[in-house]
């Protein structure tokens, strides 16, 4: 299903919900008074009128509820059960899938996976964009930017799997040009993606590869919504250009820092799916797997529906509790412009 | 405009005017070494698609292909069922993006312009769902669509994906809260039923926000994954993304790369065409909004 990074509109969002929920009291139940002086008896028409705003939310609505809401209670009842798909009955276990995880190393090189994932990507997702916004601010006048955001731009709009593909090629150890490039500086024949130290290297690249450049516009675009005049008022204060980066462009960005920090670390693991399915299959010895690649493992490849669903419900608190954090924190402790 | 209102404060000198320039070429510098490294793997699998199995295997790095040949176009389709997988993967991005719209559009006419018993929490809920991981849901969702006997076709792919709209909703309330008051009680006076208004004034009026939808949710549904990947076990039944896989099971052979990497080509000039096509609108919706396709 479409990964669609929620964002900090979130907020805006629920706050514009009750500030025009008041706005349109005209727009209610519209021309009822119409079919009240033309009547005595609900008519068909009148009725359906009535009912048009639930008709209209009805289809979304009752698929959201179908397979999304209904889903999450479901994932959390299958998770206390023992069920391999196909067997007909479901054995109640408790809560053993979730302490059973515990004690399985697979899971333990999943978490492992997931934290490195994370921590890689953090410094070059987010922050070394961040740099790199903040050094092409003086030419982003110049005539080429549109050909620069093209180009930078456009891995976001294709798949990761294809991307994968497309790396796949690359880091081919015999013909991969990546190798015959480094053995131009004498560098010996590397197993990317066959190697333990190397094939989560090769995965966090791709995965930079396909995000750095939709980051860097997205800290260019907060650099652009800076105000002018608070600029201007520095520079008339006598304020540096350094300065005025440090003390004012950069506090007035923090919200979109982290909100890509944010989104980084919930969706990262999320996003290299594709590209683990690809280039490594979660291997060797489960050195590029994470908690995403071990739930579609333990569902699809060995059929533990139980433990699988153990597994999402802990990637659903895990979610909501980061989420919790943006809003509780985050949001609170950054400089809005 | 800032830095030139800063400069003009301090007089400057020949030296200092030639070191700015100096540092703005090495700025410009720094863009196209990234600009080359991001292009670089859609230009190499590109020239290799063109290649011939000797050009493809060989000692040094050939850029350009010495002989360019068509040749591995066709073979994929021999090799592979490439032709379902495009017509899978273009009729379920099409049927998932009218889906999504059928569903959102109404959806966000109700919330932005009417009042109804409700509304509030129905709309809260419709927002909710943008913390629920699509991975959460994989595993229920996979038990429902195999007993409801949806395995394998488009139907099981594309229905359980349209509830995935929330922001999209979103996107079309926010445009649709702009129109002003008087358009929509001019047609209220006009005698219009509620579905007319909606068809007949809000649609026309809100459709740059359609179309950004539709793009997002194409591309969206193009580059789904992991849940067609689910769904469609049957060879035939893959989509481009989940199907390239079966090339990567023989990487030793040169006869191999070419047509994978013409998959490939194939299945990347769709969202780059919607990109060039709306590349403005697309960035600044990205940009704005924080999402990915």
């Amino acid at each position: 299903m479409g990964s669609i990074r929620s964002s900090v509109s979130q907020s805006t969002a629920t706050a514009t919900a009750t500030a025009t929920a008041g706005a349109q009291p005209a727009s209610a139940v519209p021309h009822l008074h119409l079919a009240t002086s033309s009547t005595r008896r609900p008519s068909f028409g009148r009725l359906l009128e009535g009912a048009t705003p639930y008709l209209l939310v009805a289809p979304l609505l009752l698929l959201i509820i179908v397979f999304i809401y209904w889903p999450l209670i479901y994932s959390s009842y299958l998770s206390l059960f023992d069920w391999n798909f196909v067997k007909p009955n479901k054995t109640f276990v408790g809560l053993d899938n979730y302490t059973r995880l515990i004690d399985d190393p697979r899971f333990h090189r999943a978490l492992r996976g997931t934290f490195v994932y994370v921590l890689a990507l953090v410094p070059i997702q987010v922050i070394l964009p961040l740099v790199l916004a903040l050094m092409l601010w003086p030419i982003r006048k110049a005539k080429a930017q549109t050909s620069y955001r093209i180009m930078l731009f456009s891995p976001t709009v294709i798949a990761y799997s294809v991307a994968a593909v497309m790396w796949l090629w690359i880091f081919n150890p015999l013909q991969g040009v990546l190798n015959k490039v480094l053995a131009t500086f004498g560098v010996e024949r590397i197993h990317w993606l066959s190697d333990r130290d190397t094939a989560i290297w090769a995965v966090i690249a791709v995965a930079t590869w396909k995000t750095l450049g939709f980051h860097l516009l997205l800290y260019m675009a907060a650099l652009e919504a800076v105000p002018n005049d608070y600029v201007e008022a520095a520079s008339l204060d006598g304020a540096s250009n350094w300065q005025i980066m440090r003390s004012i462009r950069f506090p007035l960005i923090t919200p979109t820092f982290f909100f890509v920090l944010v989104t980084t670390v919930i969706s990262v693991n999320d996003d290299v799916f594709g590209a683990i399915n690809v280039l490594t299959e979660g291997g060797p010895f489960d050195s590029t797997t994470n908690i995403i690649y071990y739930l579609y493992q333990q569902g699809f490849k060995y059929f533990q529906i139980g433990a699988a669903s153990a597994v999402s419900m802990l990637v659903f608190l895990t979610t909501v509790i980061l989420t919790w954090l943006q809003f509780r924190f985050v949001e609170r402790h950054v400089h809005y412009g | 405009m800032a830095s030139t209102a800063a400069s003009t404060m301090v007089p400057r000198t020949m030296s200092q005017k030639r070191r700015d320039q100096l540092g703005r070429a090495l700025l410009h510098a720094i863009v196209i070494v990234l600009c080359f490294l991001t292009i670089f793997p859609f230009f190499w699998m590109l020239s290799t698609s063109f290649k011939i199995p000797t050009e493809i295997f060989t000692k040094d790095i050939q850029i350009f292909p010495h002989t360019p040949t068509l040749r591995n176009y066709p073979n994929a389709f021999r090799t592979f069922p490439v032709e379902r997988w495009l017509w899978n993967s273009f009729g379920i991005a099409v049927l998932t993006t009218l889906g999504k719209l059928a569903i959102s559009v109404p959806a966000a006419f109700a919330f932005s312009r009417l009042k109804f018993r409700g509304d509030k929490l129905l709309f809260a809920m419709v927002l909710a769902t943008m913390i629920v991981p699509g991975v959460v849901t994989v595993v229920p969702n996979y038990v429902m669509v195999s007993r409801l006997g949806w395995l394998d076709s488009w139907t099981g792919v594309i229905i359980p994906s349209l509830p995935a709209t929330a922001f999209y909703v979103f996107l079309l309330r926010q445009s649709m809260l702009t129109l002003p008051q008087d358009l929509i009680d001019a047609a209220k006076l006009d005698g219009s039923s509620t579905m007319q208004m909606l068809w007949q004034i809000v649609m026309p009026n809100v459709r740059p926000a359609i179309a950004v939808v539709m793009i997002l949710s194409f591309l969206g549904a193009w580059n789904q994954y992991l849940w067609p990947l689910l769904v469609l076990n049957d060879f035939e039944s893959k989509t481009l993304a989940t199907g390239m896989q079966y090339f990567t099971s023989n990487q030793d052979s040169a006869q191999m790369w070419g047509p994978m990497m013409a998959t490939a080509v194939i299945a990347t000039i769709p969202p780059l065409a919607v990109f060039a096509l709306a590349q403005k609108q697309i960035i600044s919706t990205f940009v704005t909004s924080g999402i990915k396709g």
